[in-house]
């Protein structure tokens, strides 16, 4: 195989989860690899640039249980300037949950997109717990996984993955709270005005 | 209250059903959600972004009978639908509950509703699929108790949303 373009489709991606992601990728992935972030304005450049590189990865979290419109968007912008030699594309979603399968809905679109659109698929990194994995002492499952995910994609023998944090759902629950209760502290917000059941009130 | 959310105009609109209201996302003002976490947060239960969308999403909590008109693309909801239910997340709250024994965010005040989904276009018995299963993951987080899908051509949305209508009004 040649290089790979990692495509950052997250609405956030300078300061996304899947930046951190796609770090890590880099990291255990020994061939040459290129970061790119989809944003509203560089779609063309991005779909011309694929021509340049026999795999893609698009790294991305989920949105409302599927793809975000940023990825989305550029998907419908690379259907009708799609590259000559078509890449392979893998995938790389994180969901804020612990159950990684609640990515298979995304994953299973972009997998119907690349047989409508004659990509091959490659292989496939799901992430439970995406919000948090990585500032825990569990990153190194993660680590681990991201290892194996890349020498996959390196050696073609391509795989599905999944990693979360090997907690119970109830502790998992606990542990959000502690996260998201500091998360409100450092903008001056409790718990309990982060509680609030009023919409727009 | 019953609710038509749709990704564009219908002629049903400009008639009187005074017991429906509607919303054309086509001719609002609505940008992508930025993750943020200020709805959550910063401001909880408010959207940071004061577009249209602030006004969008305490209907969708209100209601109890809801119809989503929206194109399908990829096995999903198209940009317009889309974008409008990733602004959405203001009626969740940043904590985790378990429901149905997988863990979802806790929902603020959102009314249980029965849902219909129309997706219109031209599309492949493999979206149809991937569309079905991805209404049933919306189910848990957008407070469905009951929901149905309908998939028509893009030439039959009128009538289509018509006979849900009529069912309403019964």
């Amino acid at each position: 195989m040649g290089k790979i373009m990692m495509i950052n489709a997250s609405p956030r991606a300078p300061k996304s989860n899947s930046k951190e992601y796609a770090k890590l990728f880099a990291q255990y992935f020994s061939s040459e690899t290129e970061y790119c972030e989809v944003k509203k304005s560089n779609h063309l450049m991005l779909c011309q640039k694929t021509e340049n590189f026999s795999d893609i990865l698009f790294v991305f979290p989920l949105y409302a249980d599927s793809l975000p419109v940023t990825l989305l968007n550029f998907l419908k912008t690379l259907e009708v300037n799609p590259p000559q030699r078509k890449p392979t594309i893998s995938v790389l979603v994180n969901c804020g949950f612990i159950e990684p399968e609640q990515n298979n809905i995304a994953v299973e679109m972009l997998r119907l997109y690349c047989t409508t659109n004659g990509y091959p698929f490659g292989s496939v990194l799901k992430i439970g717990s995406g919000e948090a994995i990585l500032t825990t002492p569990f990153r190194i499952f993660l680590k681990a996984k991201i290892k194996k995910f890349a020498a996959s994609i390196k050696t073609q023998k391509y795989d599905t993955f999944q990693v979360t944090m090997p907690i119970s759902k109830k502790m998992f629950i606990r542990a959000s709270d502690v996260y998201w209760e500091k998360y409100g502290k450092k903008n001056g917000v409790t718990k309990e005005e982060m509680k609030t059941m009023k919409i727009e009130e | 209250m019953n609710l038509i959310v749709s990704d564009r105009n219908l002629a049903v609109f400009q008639e009187n059903h005074p017991s429906i209201k509607f919303v054309d996302l086509s001719i609002l003002n609505i940008a992508n959600c930025v993750g943020c976490f200020g709805c959550w947060t910063k401001t909880p239960g408010k959207c940071v972004i004061r577009d249209d969308a602030v006004k969008v999403y305490p209907l969708i909590a209100a209601s109890e009978q809801i119809l989503y008109v929206s194109k399908i693309k990829y096995g999903g909801y198209d940009t317009i639908m889309k974008t409008m239910l990733e602004r959405n997340i203001p009626v969740q709250q940043a904590f985790i509950r378990l429901f149905q024994g997988e863990t979802h965010h806790v929902q603020r005040n959102v009314a249980a509703k029965k849902a219909v989904i129309i997706g219109y276009g031209d599309i492949s018995a493999e979206e149809q699929k991937i569309f079905c299963r991805l209404v049933e993951r919306n189910a848990k987080n957008m407070s469905f108790e009951s929901y149905s899908v309908k998939f028509v051509s893009e030439n039959e949305v009128e009538d289509a949303v018509r006979n849900e209508v009529a069912i309403w009004e019964k």
